[in-house]
């Protein structure tokens, strides 16, 4: 396939999620397929690159809740088109998240916006929801046998939670690594309750993750 | 002069000997709570402890209003949805009632039923603004709050559709808003009727950190209008967050005030908006109020007045955690700075 097509398609995709336009992503994505253009590649150079930029639109406040709610909405439409055409061997998922807001706090908008960079990034994620009793974490860890245990907070009283959820991980699934976020958490608090990662926003959110799970996969190969 | 008839004559912007300190939201704190030996659940179900819990801030700090609810799903519940009290947590807990369960899937499902004032726990806080008044209500005013009507919206069916069909379907959201409005200024004058000395309208789901201020201007300005129109006077419109760009547009509502927290400049405001706008503000309920020292209130109390507020108001609900030290402190300053 030359490249010029490649290019063209990549940026339809692209400008696609950027600009919310569904209908010009999945046109995008089918034809990527039709010309035989590699699904991961279309996927992380067009979708996720559109995303990284309405990032940027988000946090320099070009861009609120709702647009970048549709943004993803134009990403997700176009993953299912491509997704099942990602070759087994290619796939390589950066780690297993639970994500969730701590129990009896409601505002769950900064986590979903965590959540979606998350799965742009390639993460699997297992979203708890909202108001989500702290043993849930605990269980709901265990069971996703997850690397990266979320957290978020957005009420001074609620972030309390997190230092109580950080302990009963640590006793009853000491390899799961915790990152915690949310406006009145500071990253003081996060070192203060023995949290493994601490970020911002979403965007750094996923930075910091991507380190942890090299920390992580590390101590696990018995390296440094 | 009394707080009372303080705050009546800076909601008619006339001479007063000094600016006063109280609010339209929720503040209770863990103080008036152990007066009473209360839970802080119990004091959302029952018209009197939460008519006693009113009162307290008033009686222990001289905190110039006593205002009733304390969560933001009154209206959520008239209009069907279920709310969690978390009766189960220790007395000591503070945990703010959430919606569990929304009322509506899609914009077109709402029904409002017919005589509102019989409905979910409006008859206590009707009873518990009636028990203010005898207890309080010749000294300071009694108050109550209503919800914006996007801000209603979002707790009345799931947050993400509605953000996104604000978008999409906006004919369908500005449908629905419209009839949360009719629905409000209903309740907003059943509460007039009970006698309260003014209303405030939250409508903390719309700052510029969620959506752009042309969405504000669009979509959720004309139906504050609606309901600035319709509610008796005076009333306040109150926005929590970033609300520097939109303060015209809060003006331009029709409310008799507008309320700021800390993001806003107050001073720009004022600039903004000119003399006769009546601005309350802006102190910061959690990073000042709880956390802050004796001297950070005392400066952002000062800074407040000097930007040129009408009234000291906290940002958004004062928070129960706050020391007793603390609000005796941020009183005090409003007295001392606040000299007309
Ligand atoms: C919208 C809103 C609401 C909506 C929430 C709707 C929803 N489903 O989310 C409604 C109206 C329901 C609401 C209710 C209440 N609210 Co409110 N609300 C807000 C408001 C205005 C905006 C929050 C928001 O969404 N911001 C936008 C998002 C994008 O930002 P964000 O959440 O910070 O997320 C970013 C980062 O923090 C980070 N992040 C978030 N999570 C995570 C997680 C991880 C792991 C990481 C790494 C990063 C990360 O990344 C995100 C994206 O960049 C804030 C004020 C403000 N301006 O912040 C008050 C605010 C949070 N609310 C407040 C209060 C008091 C309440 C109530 C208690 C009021 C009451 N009397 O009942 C109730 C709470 C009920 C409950 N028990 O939860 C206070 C909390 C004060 C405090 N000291 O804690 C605030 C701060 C207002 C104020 N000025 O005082 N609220």
């Amino acid at each position: 396939m030359d490249e010029e097509k490649r290019k063209d398609i990549l940026e339809r995709l692209k400008n696609g999620v950027v600009e919310f336009d569904e209908d010009m992503v999945r046109e995008a994505a089918q034809e990527a397929l039709d010309v035989g253009m590699d699904a991961l590649d279309a996927i992380m150079n067009g979708l996720v690159a559109g995303m990284e930029e309405v990032g940027e639109l988000f946090d320099k406040g070009e861009y609120f809740v709702p647009e970048v709610l549709m943004c993803a909405d134009a990403l997700y439409a176009g993953l299912d088109i491509l997704k099942p055409h990602v070759k087994k061997e290619d796939i390589k998922v950066s780690g297993q998240v639970v994500i969730g807001v701590v129990e009896g706090d409601v505002h769950d908008i900064g986590k979903n916006l965590v959540k979606m960079m998350f799965e742009v990034a390639g993460f699997e994620v297992i979203d708890l929801g909202k108001d989500v009793p702290l043993e849930k974490f605990v269980e709901e860890s265990l069971n996703a046998n997850a690397d990266i245990v979320a957290l978020s907070a957005m009420m001074t009283t609620t972030m309390l939670g997190m230092p109580k959820v950080i302990e009963m991980i640590r006793e009853k699934n000491p390899n799961a690594k915790i990152l915690i976020g949310g406006a009145p958490v500071s990253k003081e608090s996060a070192e203060k309750w023995g949290a493994d990662g601490w970020a911002p926003d979403a965007t750094n959110a996923v930075k910091e993750a991507i380190n942890m799970v090299r920390g992580l996969k590390k101590e696990v190969m018995g390296e440094e | 002069m009394n707080s009372k008839e303080r705050v009546k004559k800076i909601f008619s912007k006339k001479k007063v000997d000094r600016v006063a300190c109280f609010s339209g939201m929720g503040n209770v704190t863990v103080e008036g709570l152990k007066k009473y030996d209360y839970a802080f659940y119990e004091i959302h179900l029952d018209a009197e402890k939460m008519a006693n819990a009113a009162c307290t801030s008033y009686e222990l700090y001289g905190f110039e209003c006593a205002v009733a609810p304390f969560d933001l799903g009154i209206e959520a519940e008239v209009l069907g949805a279920e709310m969690n009290f978390y009766t189960h947590k220790r007395k000591e807990d503070i945990v703010y009632p959430t919606v569990k369960k929304k009322a509506i899937e899609n914009p077109g499902d709402l029904s409002v039923p017919e005589g509102i004032a019989e409905k979910g726990r409006v008859p206590v806080v009707l009873k518990a603004l009636e028990i203010m008044q005898k207890k309080v209500g010749d000294d300071v005013p009694v108050a109550t709050y209503i919800l914006g009507p996007y801000t209603l919206a979002g707790q009345i069916m799931d947050l993400e559709k509605l953000l996104k069909m604000s978008f999409k379907k906006p004919d369908e959201i500005n449908a629905l808003l419209s009839s949360l409005a009719d629905f409000l200024v209903e309740l907003g004058n059943i509460y007039f009727d009970a006698g309260i000395d003014y209303l405030t309208v939250r409508e903390m789901g719309a700052p510029t950190d969620v959506l752009s201020p042309r969405m504000f201007r669009n979509l959720i300005l004309p139906h504050l209008k609606e309901v600035f129109s319709g509610v008796k006077r005076p009333s306040v419109l109150h926005i929590c967050g970033d609300t520097n760009i939109i303060v015209e547009l809060m003006w331009e509502s029709g409310a008799t005030a507008i309320s700021v927290e800390q993001k806003n400049d107050v001073a720009k405001t004022r600039e903004k908006l000119g003399d006769e706008a009546i601005i309350f503000g802006n102190i910061d309920p959690f990073g000042t109020l709880v956390q802050g020292s004796v001297e950070n209130i005392r400066s952002a109390v000062k800074a407040a007045i000097d930007g040129g507020v009408d009234s000291v108001w906290p940002g958004c609900d004062i928070w129960p955690a706050v020391p007793k030290e603390n609000m005796i402190a941020y009183v005090k300053a409003v007295e001392e700075f606040g000299k007309r």
